[in-house]
């Protein structure tokens, strides 16, 4: 319980809001790494999970191989690129988002292959190209279940961003390696909290950016008792 | 078809709001310095990062201003890191970037150019490998974590001319020495009891010697390949006068070993002065950066205990400031001390 109030008199004096090793630099630190890193995800997932869903070939080989990156901990991963890649951002960005392709591939084809196969094919019928149905059908109906996807991603990347830390990066992650080292027990609470508290406002946010990117109709037809869709993996 | 349309611009909708979480798009390689190393640099207070002491009226122009330290995350807040090279040294460096405790952090900071002075051990072979240069620690910032042997007395009352046989060969081990018995083991991947052979034969051991006829002595070690290596210099030197010897190797760590010895489990052990000292005192703050004084206090404490501290080594094992040979041209540094020189 010391840590608890210790952390709270830690994160509430103002010396710690400032200057290079403040929360605000931290902070910027730490969203950067995991943003980008969801951003470099979404780049390579999304493409990826259209194709398989949209065409429904190969879509349980590239669900299954992403997932062997979701089994191996990002601890490890970061260590393993470290002798190749060095310190910097690029280490922690690539185990980060090995660790965020998996839930946004496989939403994003679980999503496409769920769209109701006889609402495809009224599309074609009404004289569609592929790629119209794709994003003017298939991608918003799957919509709902990309974004879970994504929602799971980005807590997990915020959550593992502060790995960072472990070599030498910046980000919250700063705050509980050297809270360890100095056997600091509120500033390493602290950092832990200021994690928890990002992820949560990621986790909300981008559940608010769901109601909005999601076409009503699709949210009336889905939560007819106005539940929110919730993760398909 | 409307409200499809609307819903697929979501998918872009979301894709503008993620990359607008990358806070702004500051570009990638910029972040690599400003992640690893804060931006302090640019600032006029040019403070450790993590440091809680403000810069003061540091020598601006010195070597150190314009080099970036790497250490154990809480260098910045110990008296044998950033607050003894200010105190001590009068050294302030532009930066301090949180690495680990002498280790692969370290190493690679120092090697890759990231740092241009990291901490490492005094004896790790890394230093001699890869070509670094460990700063001549001048004003003895450090405690004296030399290597010395501590023996039972009661080892002793029934062999006093032990120390004899072995404070010899603790003279002869220089820093050089002890970090090449490391590198042989570590490195070249020998076992530790023919890289003690092979320096003992260098070092002039003659065997045959009968004076530790019918006297039995266990040599202990703890599961540091260094304080093994030192276990089979004693073990060899005892066994080559006649001693019967029986090695207790990979016992654990001090918290294991110490105790052993105390009991009589072992009769003798290899230890860092100013480590064992501060482990006996528990932490009373006794040990200095003098090896002779700092043994000398050592057995002042260890003689209740029943325990007596033998000659010291030269050689130590604690932290040193090492930069590149690169770095230690450019800026001819030698000494710690050469850090406070103005800047060329």
């Amino acid at each position: 319980m010391d840590g608890i109030t210790g952390a709270f008199g830690w994160l509430t004096d103002p010396t710690h809001w400032q200057g290079a090793d403040g929360i605000p630099t931290r902070f910027v630190e730490h969203v950067e790494l995991a943003g980008l890193a969801i951003l470099v995800a979404l780049l390579i997932a999304v493409p990826i999970g259209l194709y398989t869903g949209h065409t429904g070939r190969g879509g349980a080989l590239a669900v299954n191989v992403a997932g062997i990156g979701r089994a191996i901990p990002s601890y490890a991963l970061l260590l393993v690129f470290f002798p190749i890649l060095g310190f910097g951002l690029l280490t922690p960005l690539l185990a980060l988002v090995l660790l965020s392709i998996p839930p946004i591939l496989a939403n994003t084809h679980v999503g496409l292959r769920g769209v109701d196969r006889e609402t495809v094919d009224a599309a074609r019928g009404m004289g569609m190209r592929e790629s119209q149905v794709l994003t003017r059908v298939e991608l918003p109906a799957a919509m709902p279940v990309m974004v879970a996807g994504l929602r799971t991603a980005a807590v997990a990347a915020v959550a593992t961003a502060t790995l960072a830390a472990l070599i030498a990066g910046g980000g919250f992650g700063r705050y509980i390696v050297d809270g360890f080292a100095l056997q600091d027990q509120s500033m390493l609470v602290a950092g832990a909290i200021l994690v928890a508290v990002l992820a949560v406002i990621t986790e909300r946010g981008l559940t608010l950016a769901e109601r909005r990117v999601v076409s009503p109709g699709i949210r009336l037809a889905r939560d007819p008792d106005g539940e929110r869709a919730d993760d398909a993996v | 078809m409307r409200t499809f349309r609307r819903a697929a611009l979501g998918a872009t909708i979301v894709a503008l709001l993620v990359s607008a979480c990358t806070s702004g798009g500051s570009s990638p390689s910029a972040t690599t310095a400003a992640t690893a190393a804060p931006t302090a640099a640019a600032s006029a207070v040019a403070s450790p990062s993590t440091a809680a002491s403000p810069a003061s009226a540091a020598p601006t122009g010195s070597i150190a201003s314009q080099l970036t330290l790497g250490g154990p995350p809480e260098c910045p807040q110990r008296p044998f890191c950033v607050l003894g090279l200010k105190d001590t040294y009068g050294v302030e460096f532009k930066l301090f970037l949180p690495l680990d405790a002498g280790g692969p952090l370290s190493l690679s900071a120092i090697k890759s150019g990231l740092v241009d002075v990291g901490l490492l051990f005094s004896s790790d072979p890394s230093i001699q490998v890869n070509n670094l240069v460990a700063l001549e620690d001048d004003k003895h910032l450090q405690k004296a974590d030399n290597l010395v042997p501590v023996v039972r007395n009661d080892l002793l009352a029934k062999a006093p001319g032990l120390p004899d046989l072995i404070n010899p060969f603790m003279a002869k081990l220089t820093q050089e020495a002890l970090t090449d018995l490391n590198k042989q083991v570590t490195v070249d991947g020998k076992d530790s009891k023919s890289v003690a052979a092979a320096w003992l034969a260098a070092n002039g051991l003659t065997t045959g010697g009968t004076s530790g006829a019918g006297i039995k002595v266990k040599v202990g070690s703890t599961n540091f390949y260094e304080q093994e290596i030192l276990g089979e210099i004693f073990a060899q030197v005892l066994e080559a006068n006649g001693f019967t010897v029986e090695r207790k190797f990979q016992l654990g760590n001090r918290e294991v070993v110490f105790p052993a010895l105390q009991k009589g489990d072992i009769d003798i052990l290899a230890e860092y002065a100013a480590t064992a000292l501060e482990y006996v005192n528990k932490g009373a703050g006794e040990a200095t950066g003098d090896a002779a004084e700092t043994v000398t206090k050592l057995n002042t404490r260890l003689a209740p205990l029943k325990l007596t501290a033998l000659a010291f080594a030269p050689a130590t094992d604690q932290n040193a400031f090492v930069v590149t040979k690169a770095t230690a041209d450019k800026y001819k540094l030698q000494k710690v001390s050469d850090l406070a020189n103005p800047a060329p």
